[in-house]
């Protein structure tokens, strides 16, 4: 079989458990879970991707699977099916020499597919997360990359000095270069954060890759092994400073405030864009949603296939679902298929994908500006029953 | 069983808005068009094969249907063609539906191993089994299986081919474009026949210069004896957009929950071409009531008892009434649109004024601006 030659390809991870998320990621991979209405996590990263003119994605899965694979099935949706280019899931598989079985780790997921990418024979690879929201154009990235002939380049985003020890810090000289990785710093020397989005030089990587695996001690991690690794034998790192908006949403509450990040006349991220900033989801044959003579929607996004009865405000309303008479929904990320029933109040929650909020239940509450807000959450297809109440904060 | 789809786009007009596109390229419904619903429901029923026949304005009616991908007929073998006039073996635009079957006789013959043809119009919407169809006609064991609707006839509304049963439920009469009384059932423009049965018919009736369907091979060979009629009554909603004011009101009808229940859900999904627009955005001050509302919309405004397809722009003050807005439409700050239908790419400047009535709704044209 012939395969064409890339100047780049990505590797997407998408294998995290995603544990974080608590029930929502129960039966579903991290960057399955609905976001924004029509959308999954993972079709922002893919269509970055192709946006970015990079049309060969190798997808590395290993938790629940099922539904993600079902999801990015031929990669058409995003025009990843055509003859020279592809969304190719990657589980991990056994092999001959037991170099093999689960992946240990971000940088051993690649290494066991170091086969994939030798096919394309790229010049570069780009590393990705599947649980980030946001839109960049990894094609300047790796300009940049090029340009500084560097052997690595990692995207980083200036976090507040008070929150920088959360985060991966890269210590930089004036021109970007990185001297210095440290993972979450009690005391930060800077506040470049790593966004978990690399560009190799394959040749490179590839090198870093094969002596990872000989390292028994290594946890076989690119911000715990690889990047210091290559600092550390002398390789040129570069910083690739990005400021447009960036989310990792991996827990609860970040979850929640990405979607709120949408809303508004002049949100905070944009899910509108020309066709170089497009995402593109694989959709679902539903008709028109149906908005009802009493409903009131206001600053709101509503998705196909919903019908809506009752009150929305400030919510994410995703295809679907139906609102019955007299509910109200304020402040809430609503996933595909939910069913809010006549009378049920649903307040700062994140109704998982096909459950039912029964007559006259209440699920979270209301909060004074200021006051930490709690998310309720309700699982894949859980049931509220009638009059119930799930508390702020609570999860069913 | 294998079976054959054809598709007739235009044997009928409807006024401005088939200025530029075939019957079966209109758009309907918030985000399909008409040729929608006869592909789904031969997808449904399993159809591989289906000809698309175009006699002229076929560009928008290709560049919605492409390969056929969203209705599974990308396919090795079969799948979709388009039997446009050039593309067929004479190249003068036919007449009537007889003389196009002709002219694709190389799609009818060569269709391998089909051997009962669906041929579905594209003016009446309905979301319907056709395996129960196609069943009654194999058990019938007569020449041609018409589809029929009851209720639609009631003396006024002209009808393409009407047909009234006996108590036996065999033929009695049978009208040709003639508003017939209402004790009639109305032809819904389906009809199931054998292919090698329709083959020969169609060159019989070519060589006697017969072109049309109705007319000629149904009424004339039923009442010459030599045509044996199934008649198959269809329970469920069928819509006759033969107008533009049934074309207004049956848009403005799917605001009834069971119109859309009967027509979107009824025996299978309805699939059309994906547009990836983002979900819609309803501002701070938005009034949005009983409106059927696709993706990609933004709106400030107020709107009541409308349609709004996709990418559709409402700034603030202004107020749409009673509209079918199609995609893309931009609507100005403080304009008000009553019994309106915009097409596609319309923009409506602020302040603008425009006021129809029910039974005589205004139409902007196509990428006009008022």
């Amino acid at each position: 079989m012939y395969f064409q030659k890339k100047r780049c390809i990505a590797m997407l991870l998408a294998g995290g458990q995603g544990s974080r998320l608590k029930v929502l990621t129960e039966k579903t991979a991290k960057p399955a879970v609905p976001f924004g209405g029509k959308y999954r996590i993972i079709d922002f990263p893919l269509s970055n991707c192709v946006n970015s003119g990079i049309d060969t994605v190798g997808i590395l899965t290993q938790y629940q699977p099922l539904e993600l694979n079902e999801y990015i099935g031929n990669g058409q949706p995003w025009g990843l099916n055509k003859t020279h280019s592809c969304a190719q899931v990657l589980p991990p598989y056994e092999r001959h020499d037991k170099k093999s079985g689960w992946y240990k780790g971000t940088a051993n997921a690649i290494y066991q597919n170091i086969d994939f990418v030798d096919r394309f024979n790229p010049d570069y690879v780009v590393v990705l997360s599947g649980d980030h929201i946001y839109k960049m154009d990894y094609a300047a990235m790796m300009h940049y990359h090029e340009e500084h002939n560097a052997s690595c380049t990692i995207a980083v985003r200036n976090v507040p000095l008070e929150e920088a020890s959360r985060f991966g810090i890269l210590n930089t000289n004036p021109d970007n270069s990185i001297y210095e990785f440290e993972e979450k710093p009690a005391k930060p020397k800077s506040t470049n954060a790593s966004m978990g989005i690399y560009c190799f030089s394959w040749p490179v990587l590839r090198e870093a890759l094969l002596a990872d695996e000989e390292d028994p001690n290594s946890s076989n991690d690119f911000g715990k092994n690889i990047i210091p690794n290559l600092l550390n034998a002398g390789h040129k790192l570069m910083a690739y400073p990005f400021d447009g908006y960036w989310k990792d949403v991996g827990t609860i509450d970040s979850l929640w405030e990405a979607n709120m990040d949408l809303l508004g006349k002049d949100p905070a991220f944009k899910l509108w864009g020309d066709e170089r900033s497009k995402i593109s989801a694989r959709n679902s044959a539903m008709p028109s949603s149906y908005i009802d003579t009493n409903a009131k929607i206001r600053n709101s996004f509503v998705a196909e296939g919903c019908e809506v009865y009752g009150k929305i405000t400030h919510s994410i309303i995703s295809v679907g679902c139906t609102v019955g008479e007299d509910a109200v929904v304020e402040d809430s990320v609503v996933m595909p298929g939910v069913v809010i029933e006549p009378g049920a109040i649903v307040r700062h929650a994140i109704l998982g994908e096909n459950s039912r909020i029964c007559r006259n239940a209440v699920v979270g509450g209301a909060f004074a500006p200021g006051e930490k807000k709690q998310i309720s959450v309700t699982a894949k297809g859980a049931v509220l029953e009638a009059n119930a109440v799930l508390r702020p904060g609570d999860m069913l | 069983m294998n079976v054959m789809g054809i598709i007739f786009t235009n044997d009928a007009t409807l006024g401005e808005l088939t200025n530029k596109r075939t019957m079966a390229s209109i758009p309907f419904g918030g985000r399909y068009r008409h040729v929608d619903f006869a592909l789904s429901n031969l997808c449904a029923a399993g159809v591989r094969h289906v000809g698309i026949l175009s006699r002229h304005s076929y560009q928008s009616l290709i560049n919605h249907i492409g390969d056929g991908e969203e209705w599974g007929l990308e396919l090795e073998e079969g799948g979709l063609e388009f039997l446009t006039p050039y593309a067929m073996s004479t190249s003068h635009v036919y007449r009537g539906k007889l003389e196009s079957l002709n002219n694709a006789m190389d799609f009818l013959e060569y269709g391998g191993d089909d051997e009962l043809v669906v041929m579905i119009d594209s003016a009446v919407l309905s979301n319907i089994d056709l395996t129960h169809v196609l069943n009654s006609h194999v058990a019938s064991g007569k020449d041609i299986t018409v589809v029929t609707k009851a209720g639609v006839a009631n003396g006024s509304k002209l009808l393409d081919l009407a047909i009234k049963l006996d108590e036996n439920g065999e033929v009695a009469d049978m009208l040709v474009d003639y508003a017939a009384p209402a004790d009639y059932l109305a032809s819904m423009d389906i009809f199931v026949v054998n292919k090698m049965w329709l083959i020969k018919n169609v060159q019989e009736m070519i060589a006697r210069d017969k072109f049309h369907m109705d007319r000629d091979l149904v009424l004339g060979g039923w009442q010459r004896g030599k045509v044996s009629v199934n008649v198959y009554q269809f329970a469920g909603l069928a819509m006759y957009n033969e107008s533009i004011e049934e074309y207004f009101s049956n848009s403005l009808s799917l605001l009834e929950k069971d119109v859309r229940q009967d027509l979107f859900y009824y025996n299978h999904p309805i699939y059309t071409k994906v547009r990836d627009r983002v979900p819609t955005y309803y501002g701070e001050d938005a009034e949005v009531e009983n409106c059927l509302v696709a993706d990609g919309c933004i709106i400030d405004g107020e709107v009541e008892d409308s349609i709004l397809f996709r990418q559709v722009t409402v700034h603030e003050d202004a107020e749409v009434e009673h509209c079918v807005v199609m995609n893309d439409a931009v609507i100005g700050k403080g304009a008000e649109l009553k019994y309106v239908i915009l097409d596609k790419n319309v923009t409506v400047t602020p302040g603008a004024k425009l006021i129809g009535t029910r039974k005589n709704p205004i139409i902007v044209k196509r990428g006009e601006t008022v």
